[in-house]
């Protein structure tokens, strides 16, 4: 029996969908057999990122409706074995589907799968409503912006509501020069606001961006900084003990060499 | 907007009869979208659909007849959704994510991007979906 994790947020941008893809492309390549959920019905994105979006044949709606066999609906990724994408429907809205139609379908996959994660849309109207109907675990994505550690707070206490208990948080896009400047809000800044554990901080990276546009997930990308930090997270995800990542140290070569000599 | 245009069949007959075999060309079911379709929009129509615009990635046009985009065509497609295997989609810029017709289903290999200076056509050939320069010197069915 597999969990259901759903992915949200609050705010729109701050990178559900980009860690939702990560972090299951990860668990994939760990050999586990992952479902990703898009639950942005009419605002589909995840099979863009995810480079699947010319395979959707059927899509949640239509499984949700009985139009299809849920197996139908669920595409296998190109690359990786035990990764699959259940797509949202783009030409109907959230209300296409119910809370209780999203519990069955996790209830189903969830049987399958090792790991059901679910992409929640923007917002805390009846699309996500729907995406945390079936969930068994929240994970809270923000970025260290003011407006968005707002929204993710909020969003912690809609899950704590629906008695989705202890949500793990994700910070997303750090800079850690800029934190180091007093010009970004620190780790530390965020966890006294929201207090709930954290899973993880991917620094900002243009490798995202571009993986992201050629529709292969960062996490697969050993060289970069951001997919590291996305192993990290799986690796946390699956139980693991891992040490934070020291992203003070980012800023390469002339760093190095200036804490050598006692710069800092 | 879907505003399909119903004519006299009994009148259209004798106007035929007078230039030549017309009745074998005219089609009634044919709407005429006269709009660029955007992610999320989609159409159904029971006959052919003429596009007046793009049909971007993530909108979707369904037809049991023929589907003809004068504009890029980017989106899902799907021609002789009932059935018809004869049903053809013509596009200046054939660039479909997917490509359906009758219960036949293509997309575009990965990574794969063949841009065409030259409208297409797809229809099905021997069983397979294929694509090909649109001339005048197509004859039809």
């Amino acid at each position: 029996m597999g969990e259901v994790i759903v992915v949200t947020s609050g705010k729109g941008g701050v990178g559900k969908t980009t860690t939702t893809a990560n972090i299951g492309t990860g668990l994939a390549a760990l050999d586990h057999k992952v479902v990703l959920v898009d639950a942005d019905i009419g605002l589909r994105n995840l099979d863009v990122v995810l480079g699947l979006e010319n395979r959707i044949v059927y899509d949640i709606v239509d499984a949700a409706n009985g139009n299809c066999r849920l197996r139908q609906a669920i595409i296998k990724d190109k690359r990786l074995e035990g990764l699959h994408l259940l797509p949202a429907a783009q030409t109907k809205d959230k209300t296409a589907v119910t809370p209780e139609q999203m519990e069955e379908l996790c209830a189903e996959l969830k049987k399958e799968f090792e790991y059901v994660i679910v992409d929640c849309p923007a917002g805390i109207e009846q699309g996500f409503k729907n995406a945390i109907a079936g969930a068994d675990k929240a994970i809270v994505v923000t970025t260290p912006e003011v407006s968005a550690v707002r929204d993710a707070d909020r969003i912690i206490g809609l899950l704590e509501a629906a008695e989705l208990r202890d949500p793990k948080l994700i910070i997303n896009r750090l800079r850690a020069r800029m934190v180091k400047a007093g010009d970004m809000m620190s780790i530390d800044d965020m966890l006294e606001i929201l207090a709930i554990d954290l899973l993880g901080v991917v620094p900002e990276d243009d490798l995202v961006v571009i993986s992201t546009n050629k529709g292969e997930p960062v996490v697969t990308n050993e060289k970069s900084l951001s997919g590291q930090a996305y192993r990290n997270i799986v690796r946390r995800i699956k139980g693991e003990e891992v040490p934070l990542m020291d992203l003070e140290s980012e800023g390469g070569f002339l760093k190095a060499l200036r804490r050598l000599i006692g710069l800092k | 907007m879907c505003s399909g245009s119903k004519n006299n069949a009994g009148k259209h007959e004798q106007q035929a009869k007078a230039d030549f075999e017309l009745d074998t060309l005219f089609d009634e079911n044919t709407i005429l979208v006269q709009r660029t379709l955007r992610s999320g929009q989609s159409i159904t129509y029971d006959g052919n659909i003429v596009v007046l615009g793009d049909v971007n990635p993530g909108a979707e046009i369904i037809a049991t007849g023929d589907v003809i985009v004068m504009g890029s065509l980017r989106g899902v497609v799907h021609a002789g959704a009932a059935g018809n295997v004869r049903s053809v989609v013509v596009a200046f810029k054939l660039l479909p994510t997917q490509l359906r017709i009758a219960n036949h289903i293509t997309r575009a290999p990965d990574g794969e991007a063949a841009d065409s200076d030259v409208p297409e056509i797809a229809r099905i050939k021997n069983g397979v979906v294929t694509i090909e320069a649109f001339n005048s010197e197509w004859q039809g069915k």
